[in-house]
């Protein structure tokens, strides 16, 4: 959205900007955070188990059972991961760590378990749905409710619809839905997931409490214990070992290993948890702590939910009826097999259907936000030909990505007829070779990257002053283990995984060798999705920013440590943040258009993108603004009136004091027209000891009995014990903010009726933003504002506003 | 080549039994971490002057 410029008018109006939208990103708590992963992690649920007994036979529920026990070393690794990365993902941990290679391979399979999140997500629901139909039906039809007529469409039996002709239908259907909700590109709110997650909640307390009743009413069957010897591989479990092994006996002779195989057959119990490196980029501050809390949350709730009812659909749905009637549709199995009523069963089996359509029909869009999402990260990194990147005519939306994602998942719905198992099996191979991939980066991570690390995945030991990633590298072993085993048992999930994946990462490297040529300057370019907005004038609404926001200039991506010290300190919810880079450009330019690439450069890019990463870092909101000017100062000032800002935050200059800055912007002050307002200049120096000046009209001036009564309660207070360090502003502070207290309790009246008194005995001049301000006074043009630091005491916040 | 399929078992055996065990002890330290991280409160924000 570029609009050209006016040209004419004094140079210091016609100032232009360039605003990044993409960092406007809704910071959610970690419970919703933790919603939206449980939407894709918690979907499993519905149908891990039955894919897991299918494969390995009665036992299954205790290797689900294991696998989400895993998932939370599993989750611990991902935390770390992103206490290193806010945004990137395994895309980026794995090309940090191993290079572009393994990282193109990386997201291969991670695209491979995306697009396998849609079908299985999308048919298992319609499983559900069909299902629910066709008991309906039977149960219609024993009570003689069904009419001859719709028994005679069905040649006089009962009633009855294909499943999985059904599941394919309804799995197409919801893919379309969120193939054209995400063109038009309307987004997931994490309000909607919030909400799925509290009647899945609800279904979920509902499911284990009158499974517990059932349990203790009409007893329950005994979960064999996983031991070898209880270990029932099926044909297709077996994979490519089949062929070696012709003996059914096959776990007995493996011992071990047998239980490795059966593990990875129920490993895609935990699919979803990658998602957690999705979210965390959106997590509000504080962000590691929240990504923390959300993390523990997921695990435990996805332990309870796909672990305990795995157990439950054994304990509970007789062996004749659970794998050959209920097999895709467990869940609804279980509430078939509850103690009680038929019609309640009926009902809570209604209510389980519903909430597997939302939470499977979620993990359906989340899917193609996903991959459409990873697919724009690699692009950035020119592994994909920009003619994916092309914005949608209309909707703006990266929709050819979008468009390919969607036709392999219909493809994938088509091939696999509506078999879950099928699609199941196919899932674990992207899910354990993404996980796999992200642990053995960020164990190579440990010893290759220096940057920041907010924590690491315990426990860690050190010899010889190496240390041991002792936790990492047991995780990285149990995935790596899994997964070579996997390749061996899973053979069409080994066919099409590899094939799928090699096809993606030709594609990559093609595009990749392709794209540097064409590319070699606009590298940088990619590094962060910015929406460029060129305007005559910096206006507030523009930015979409209130009055009494802090200005934080920014030039050098090397020292932001001022705009931390800003981020730490300011409430965004209170005050907005703009952080705001001068571009200097040459006499004469103003008058004619500036190309996007002059203003917006490689610099300002790589610049905002590190800005952007702080910011993120903190989980609060910035708006970016780039102004071309010609001189700095007068920049700083006419953005600061424009946008009605409080308070501007620099960092310390290289060539100048605090002073001189100070002066500096004070003489652009006075040479800006009116209208125009006050602010305050707070300079950090790298030490984190902070500079305060007032630009323009500022400090009241007090009556001398005033400054006689503070002066009066100074000298006695600092004669009390430990307020011997007291300043005189400390006073006034306290002063005020009891006087703020009682205006804002029951003293409101009284201090109105004795201010009414006051009024007209004091000069005060109505500010235009509506702050009454008793008596400007200008900085003196030509002469040096003091620095105020003897009398600052600590650094004070930059928050002004009245 | 069996002999070979055997030793590789054994390898991978090896490897998930030692990950195992390491695996429960992360599941352990970092759960105790992360429950008191989740049913602790934030700290104050900090504020100068």
């Amino acid at each position: 959205m570029v609009s050209p410029s006016q040209p004419g008018g004094a140079l210091s109006n016609r100032v232009r900007i360039v605003v990044a939208t993409s960092v406007m990103l809704t910071f959610i708590s970690y419970w919703r955070a933790a919603a939206i992963v449980l939407n894709d992690l918690g979907s499993s649920a519905f149908y891990a188990g039955g894919i897991a007994e299918q494969a390995v036979g009665k036992s299954a529920p205790w290797f689900i059972v294991s696998v989400m026990l895993f998932s939370f070393a599993v989750r611990a690794v991902y935390v770390e991961s992103c206490s290193m990365f806010v945004r990137g993902g395994v895309y980026r941990v794995v090309k940090e760590a191993l290079g572009g290679t393994l990282a193109k391979m990386s997201v291969s399979a991670l695209m491979f378990d995306y697009i396998l999140t849609g079908p299985i997500s999308g048919v298992s629901a319609g499983q559900y749905i069909a299902g629910l139909i066709n008991e309906t039906m039977a149960t219609a039809d024993a009570h003689g409710w069904v009419p001859r007529a719709v028994h005679m469409m069905f040649k006089g039996g009962t009633p009855q619809v294909n499943v999985n002709g059904t599941a394919v239908a309804f799995a197409l259907a919801v893919t379309l839905y969120f193939w054209w909700q995400n063109t038009k590109g309307i987004q997931e709110s994490s309000e909607k997931a919030l909400r799925v997650m509290q009647i899945t909640t609800v279904m979920v307390v509902l499911l284990l409490a009158w499974s517990a009743l059932t349990l203790v009413k009409s007893g329950y069957q005994p979960v064999p214990l996983p031991t070898p010897g209880n270990l029932k591989f099926s044909q297709e479990a077996l994979g490519f070992l089949k062929h070696t092994y012709h003996d059914q006996d096959l776990a007995k002779m493996f011992g071990l290993f047998g239980i490795l195989i059966a593990f990875g057959h129920s490993v895609l119990a935990m699919s979803g948890e990658e998602s957690l490196a999705q979210v965390n980029r959106e997590l509000a501050h504080p962000k590691l702590k929240n990504l923390k809390r959300a993390a523990i949350i997921i695990a435990i709730y996805s332990f309870v939910f796909t672990g305990l009812t795995a157990l439950l659909f054994v304990m509970i749905i007789p062996d004749s009826v659970r794998i050959p009637v209920y097999k895709d549709n467990l869940i609804a199995g279980l509430a078939m097999y509850m103690w009680g009523p038929q019609v309640l069963r009926l009902l809570f089996r209604a209510f389980v259907v519903v909430v597997g359509f939302l939470i499977l029909s979620g993990a359906v869009n989340t899917a193609i936000i996903g991959s459409n999402g990873v697919l724009n990260r690699v692009s950035e990194d020119g592994v994909l030909p920009d003619w994916f990147r092309q914005p949608h005519p209309r909707f703006g939306t990266t929709y050819r990505i979008i468009n390919l994602v969607v036709f392999f998942q219909l493809f994938t719905i088509l091939a696999s007829r509506g078999n879950v198992y099928v699609l199941g099996e196919a899932y674990a191979f992207g899910v354990i070779w993404s996980f796999t991939f992200n642990s053995l980066a960020m164990l190579v991570l440990r010893y290759k990257y220096k940057g920041e690390r907010g924590w690491k995945v315990p426990p860690n030991f050190r010899i010889a002053g190496r240390e041991i990633p002792v936790g990492l590298a047991s995780v990285f072993l149990v995935l790596f283990s899994t997964a070579i085993v996997n390749l061996f048992t899973k053979s069409l999930a080994t066919k099409a995984g590899v094939g799928f994946a090699a096809a993606f990462f030709l594609v990559f490297s093609i595009s990749e060798r392709t794209n540097r040529r064409k590319h070699a300057l606009a590298e940088q370019q990619m590094q962060e999705h910015f929406q460029l907005l060129q305007s005559d004038t910096v206006e507030r609404k523009e930015l979409g920013i209130r009055p009494g926001n802090v200005m934080v200039t920014v030039r050098d991506y090397n020292t932001l440590s001022h705009m931390k010290w800003a981020l730490e300190r300011l409430d965004t919810a209170e005050q907005d943040i703009v952080v705001m880079s001068a571009r200097i450009s040459q006499f004469g330019t103003a008058a004619y258009d500036l190309s996007t690439e002059q203003i917006f450069s490689d610099y300002e890019q790589r610049l905002f993108t590190r800005a952007v990463s702080v910011a993120e870092n903190f989980g609060k909101h910035i708006s970016l603004l780039v102004v071309p000017a010609r001189d700095v100062w007068s920049a700083i000032v006419q953005t600061a009136v424009n946008l009605e800002s409080s308070a501007v935050v620099s960092g310390l200059s290289s060539k100048m004091t605090a002073q001189e800055q100070a002066f500096e912007l004070g003489r652009a002050w006075e040479a800006t027209p009116e209208p125009k307002r006050q602010f305050v200049l707070q300079i950090v120096h790298p030490d984190l000891k902070v500079d305060t000046f007032h630009i323009g009209p500022h400090t009241p001036s007090l009556k001398t009995e005033d400054v006689h009564l503070v002066h009066r309660l100074w000298l006695n207070i600092t004669r009390e014990q430990g307020l011997d360090n007291l300043h005189h502003h400390d006073i006034l502070t306290e002063a005020l903010t009891r006087f703020a207290r009682e205006y804002a309790g029951h003293d409101r009246e009284d201090i109105l009726r004795e201010l009414r008194k006051t009024a007209g005995k004091t000069d005060t001049t109505r500010h235009p933003v509506g702050e009454v301000l008793p008596e400007s006074r200008t900085l003196p043009p030509g002469e040096k504002p003091a620095s105020k630091k003897g009398d600052e005491g600590p650094p004070s916040p930059p928050v002004v506003s009245p | 080549m069996d002999l070979l399929a055997r030793i590789g078992i054994r390898i991978l055996e090896s490897m998930f039994a030692v990950g195992a065990v390491g695996s429960f002890v992360v599941l352990i330290l970092s759960g105790i971490e992360d429950i008191e991280t989740l049913l602790g409160s934030d700290e104050p924000t900090h504020t100068d002057g």
